[in-house]
Formats: structure tokens, sequence, C-alpha cells
């Protein structure tokens, strides 16, 4: 696979088809230390390596910094491990990641993403991924930092009977933009992909959500899905969304949905009605709306972790 | 008790489709009976119970409603909920992604707190649970699923009845509780009801059909027809009701 790295003497433009909502140069800090070296992190997994305890990565950016993280994960034929990936730092940088993640035969990769860098940081994040037959990616995102965020996963399945499923939640306010970009390629016959974002987004932030599932003509019996419901809590909130399916193959069951709206009337009454004040009875539904989303995270401690961030998040919202 | 005086409501008052629902209607119910109300649809049988309930689709216009000599149509939702108040929905409402052991929880809680009664931990709750739905012959199992989801017609009135055994309301408005219910069903939920029946609880049933009112025997019997009460009288105005139809009150108001 190439590697797709975003290169800072030729960035995409808001003029490229899937870079429309985005606009990368203009969110960039002024000044970036370009001298700056790549870190590369390698996580190998042997045959049939089965890691039970999850490992973590902290990726920490700092003022000024032009951080180029390279993530290669490759599990050889049933190897299991879970990743956990978090993202913070202090000041305006911009960390701009390629992760390249090879999973073999029937191994088992989880990979939770905790972005919380600064609210001044801009984070692009490329993920290419692909699976061998019976190969499991079961991915999950919070997207909560940054200025401005991007990650883009390309997932190509090319081994019959993978699965491949990326979840995901951004909590948005401020001026805060979050743009999640999926292409998932189905090269091989009986797979599956789910993709399942929610998005909650405050004040004037903006979430983008383009995702697009590729059957290519020899992927028959593809059980493909895909559904984005974004909550806007605030007038000036906005979310894009461009959902697409491309089939060339006859016989596979592909859905996709999307939803952008506000709180729902109807619940809101109900739970009144059974005596919750009103602020209560929408925190109970924004956290009902997220933890839809979090609950299909396996990994318990990280679950906790994410549940927590959320609370927090969610409290802050609703205070004001 | 409750006193309802010439109470007017409209939907959309403030628009040019403002519409009045409520002509004036005046009803009391005195501690420890119940009332039921007939009508056809559209009469505003279920305005009515959202007035009452504090949904603020609906603006009333003029008139009064009591509980005790306190004013109810000044009071937020959820403190009419506090004093008292309970609606079982029509419609009850699902709510995916919230667990009905964590909803009752919370509403049982929010009522004691705003009572300032001190609020119950999780065991105590959950004893209280178990007893109501062990009462009610409630499955437990349906306490691990989200509320109201995948509920068939009948779980979903028996809910509206666990609720209300659980927050032992003052005024009970059971709005078309009887509506797409088989008989067994119609039996628990009016089992429900009468076990609660109390000298010092009130119940406002609405109902389209003279049936519930075999199980649930009401004191008075009232006619909605066009937002205004044509008639009231005693359980034998029910079936009344169900041999003539509602023709006649329809002409009558028109």
């Amino acid at each position: 696979m190439t590697l797709p790295a975003l290169d800072i003497k030729n960035l995409p433009t808001p003029k490229e088809e899937t870079w429309k909502y985005t606009n990368l140069s203009r969110a960039l800090p002024d000044s970036l230390n370009l001298a700056d070296k790549q870190e590369e992190i390698l996580i190998h997994k042997g045959r049939g390596e089965i890691t039970g305890k999850a490992e973590e990565i902290v990726l920490t950016g700092h003022e000024g910094q032009h951080h180029q993280p390279r993530l290669n994960i490759t599990l050889e034929p049933g190897a299991e491990l879970t990743i956990i990936e978090r993202h913070e730092g202090d000041g305006a940088y911009w960390k701009n990641m390629v992760s390249i993640i090879e999973i073999g035969a029937n191994a088992k990769l989880r990979h939770i993403r905790i972005q919380d860098d600064d609210k001044q940081a801009v984070n692009t994040s490329m993920v290419r991924i692909a699976l061998a037959r019976d190969a499991v990616y079961d991915s999950f995102t919070l997207n909560m930092g940054g200025k401005l965020t991007r990650h883009e996963i390309h997932a190509v399945i090319q081994g019959e009977n993978a699965e491949c499923t990326l979840n995901g939640v951004n909590l948005l306010n401020g001026e805060q933009h979050g743009d999640t970009t999926i292409l998932i390629e189905h090269q091989a016959p009986h797979c599956a992909s789910n993709q399942f974002y929610r998005s909650v987004l405050d004040d004037s932030a903006r979430g983008v959500f383009q995702g697009k599932v590729h059957v290519h003509k020899a992927a028959q019996k593809t059980d493909g899905y895909q559904l984005s419901n974004a909550l806007l809590l605030s007038p000036k909130a906005e979310m894009d969304t461009k959902p697409e399916l491309e089939i060339y193959a006859d016989d596979v069951l592909c859905s996709h949905g999307a939803t952008t709206g506000q709180l729902d009337e109807d619940p809101l009454f109900y739970l009144r009605q059974r005596g919750l004040t009103e602020a209560d009875a929408r925190m109970l539904l924004i956290q009902a709306f997220v933890n839809e989303v979090v609950d299909k995270v396996a990994d318990e401690t990280a679950k906790a972790t994410i549940e927590e961030k959320a609370q927090a998040w969610l409290q802050e919202a609703l205070k004001k | 008790m409750i006193k309802i005086n010439d109470l007017h409501a409209s939907i959309n008052a403030e628009s040019e489709d403002s519409k009045e629902i409520l002509k004036g209607i005046t009803l009391e119910i005195p501690a420890g009976e119940v009332h039921a109300i007939m009508g056809p649809n559209g009469s505003g049988k279920s305005t009515l119970s959202y007035v009452l309930a504090g949904r603020d689709d609906y603006e009333v216009t003029s008139g009064t409603a009591t509980m005790d000599g306190v004013d109810l149509l000044d009071m937020d939702p959820e403190e009419r909920a506090a004093a008292g108040v309970f609606l079982a929905f029509q419609y009850p409402v699902e709510i995916p992604g919230v667990n009905m052991s964590t909803f009752l929880k919370t509403s049982l809680n929010s009522v004691r707190k705003q009572r300032g009664e001190d609020e119950l931990d999780a065991l105590a709750i959950l004893k209280l649970i178990k007893t109501k739905c062990k009462e009610l012959g409630i499955s437990e199992d349906m306490m691990k699923r989200a509320v109201n989801v995948g509920f068939s017609g009948g779980e979903k009135k028996r809910n509206e009845v666990l609720q209300m055994a659980m927050l032992a309301p003052k005024f009970a408005v059971l709005d078309e509780t009887d509506s797409g219910l088989d008989i067994d069903a119609l039996k628990i939920v009016a089992d429900g009801v009468n076990k609660m029946r109390d000298p010092n609880r009130s119940f406002l049933v609405i109902t389209h059909y003279q049936r519930l009112l075999e199980y649930i025997k009401p004191d008075v019997v009232h006619v909605l027809a066009h937002g205004k009460i044509v008639k009231s009288g005693g359980p034998e105005l029910a079936h009344e009701l169900e041999e003539k139809g509602y023709a006649e009150f329809l002409d009558e108001a028109a």
C-alpha cells in the first residue's frame, strides 16, 4: 500500500471532492517547526500471538510542532491485540499522522482512539487497513479535541469472511471542526462492514461524515451497514453528511442512513412527566444517544474512560 | 380533589392556524373517585390530558385547573409530577439507550428530591420494582430492556401502570389506556388500576370504548364533544353510549 501522507508543501484543498467540507491549510498554525523528525511506532504480533492486555500508545503534541507519527501495526495470522491510541497535547501544533495496519488471516485487532488534542491543534490522521480472510478489525474513535480534525480511513477487505467495524462518537463545541471520511472496499465475498457514528454538536461546531462503501464485483454476499446520526444542540452547529454506496456485485445486503436534528420533544416531555427536570431529561437522552455507540466498545477499561470523558463534556455543554 | 373550571386551550395559539380545542371544560373529581371521559375522535380528550400534564404545545387561553387548591397550570411538567399528577400515555414513548431500571430509579428519585424527601438507594429501588412487578404480573426481564423499545402494545400499557404504581400519584389521568389491548392485557391493566384505588387518589379515565369501564367501574361518566362536556351521569351512561353511539351529542354541540 502506498503511504497516504499529507505533505505540507502540497496540501489538499476544498476543490478536491473528498476535502470539500474541510479547509486544512486555513486551519494550520502560522508557525510550524518543519525540522521535526518523524516518530515511528512499530507493533508486530507473530503468528497466533494473543495479547490479553490492551497496549496503549500516547501521542503528545507540543506548541509549534509539526508532529508526524507513523504507526505500523502488523498482525500475523491468528494474532489478537487491543490498541488504545490516545491523542493529547498542549498548544497550537499539527499532528500529521499515518497509520498502516495489516491484519493477517483469522487475526483480530481492536483499535480504540481517544482524540483529545488541544483545542488549538490540528490533527489529521490517515489510516490504511488491509484485512486478510477471516480477519477482524473493530475500531472506535472518540473525537473531542482539536480545532480541526480529519480522520480518514481506507479499509480494504481482501479475503473472504472478514469483518470491519468503524464506530465513533464526535463531541464538538466552540468552533471545532471534525471530519470523518471513510472508504471501505469490499474485494472479497462473504464479508461484513459496519459504520456507526454519532455526533453531538454545540455552539458553532461543524461535523463532517463522508462514508463510502465500494463493493467490487467479486464481493458477493457482502453485508454493509452505515449509519450517521447527529444531534445539534445549537442553531449555529452544522453537520455535513455524505453517505455513498457503490455496488458492482449483484447479491449483497447494504444499507445506509443519516439523520441530523435536535432532541425530540416526545421523549423529553415523557421524562418530565415522570418527574425529571428539563436539564436532567436532556442529559439522560443525550447520554443515551452517545452510549448506544460507546456500548459497543469491548475493552472495559477503555469504555469506562470514554464514558467518563463523554459525561464530563455533556455536563459542561448543558450547564449553559 | 381536582377542580377544572371553564378551561379553554388552543393549539398554535400564536400563529394564524390557531385552533381552540378545549372550549370551556368544567369538572370536579373529589378525592377517591374515578371519573371517565368518553367521546368521539377529535373531541379534545387527549388535549385535555396533555393540558393537565403541562405539554407546552397547547396554550391555556382561559380557565383554571387546581389540585387541592393549588394551581396546576402555572407549574412545569416535572413540578406537576412531583405534586402528584400522573399521565398514562396513549402512546408511551420509546427511549432507546435508557434501560427500564435506570429510568424508574431516576424518575422516582427526581420526584422524591422535588418533594424534599431522601433519594432511595439502588437496592431499595430494586426491591420496590420487584414487588410492583410481581403485583402487576410483569416479567422482571422487562427491566433490562430500553424503555418501551420493542415492547408489545400490552407491555407498553402495563409499563405505564407499573410507573403509576411506583410513583403513587394523587391524580392519575389514563389516556386511552385500553386502545389496542386484547381482553387479557386489558384485565391486567384494569386490575393494576383497581389495586391503586384509594380514598386519597382521584382518577380520570379517558376512553373511546365502554369495555374498559366494565373492569374499572367509574363513579361518574362524562361525555366530551367539540371541546365541551355535554352530558354527565352514572355508569349507565357508558352503556347508553355504547348502544347509541355519539351521533346525538355531535349534533347537539354543533
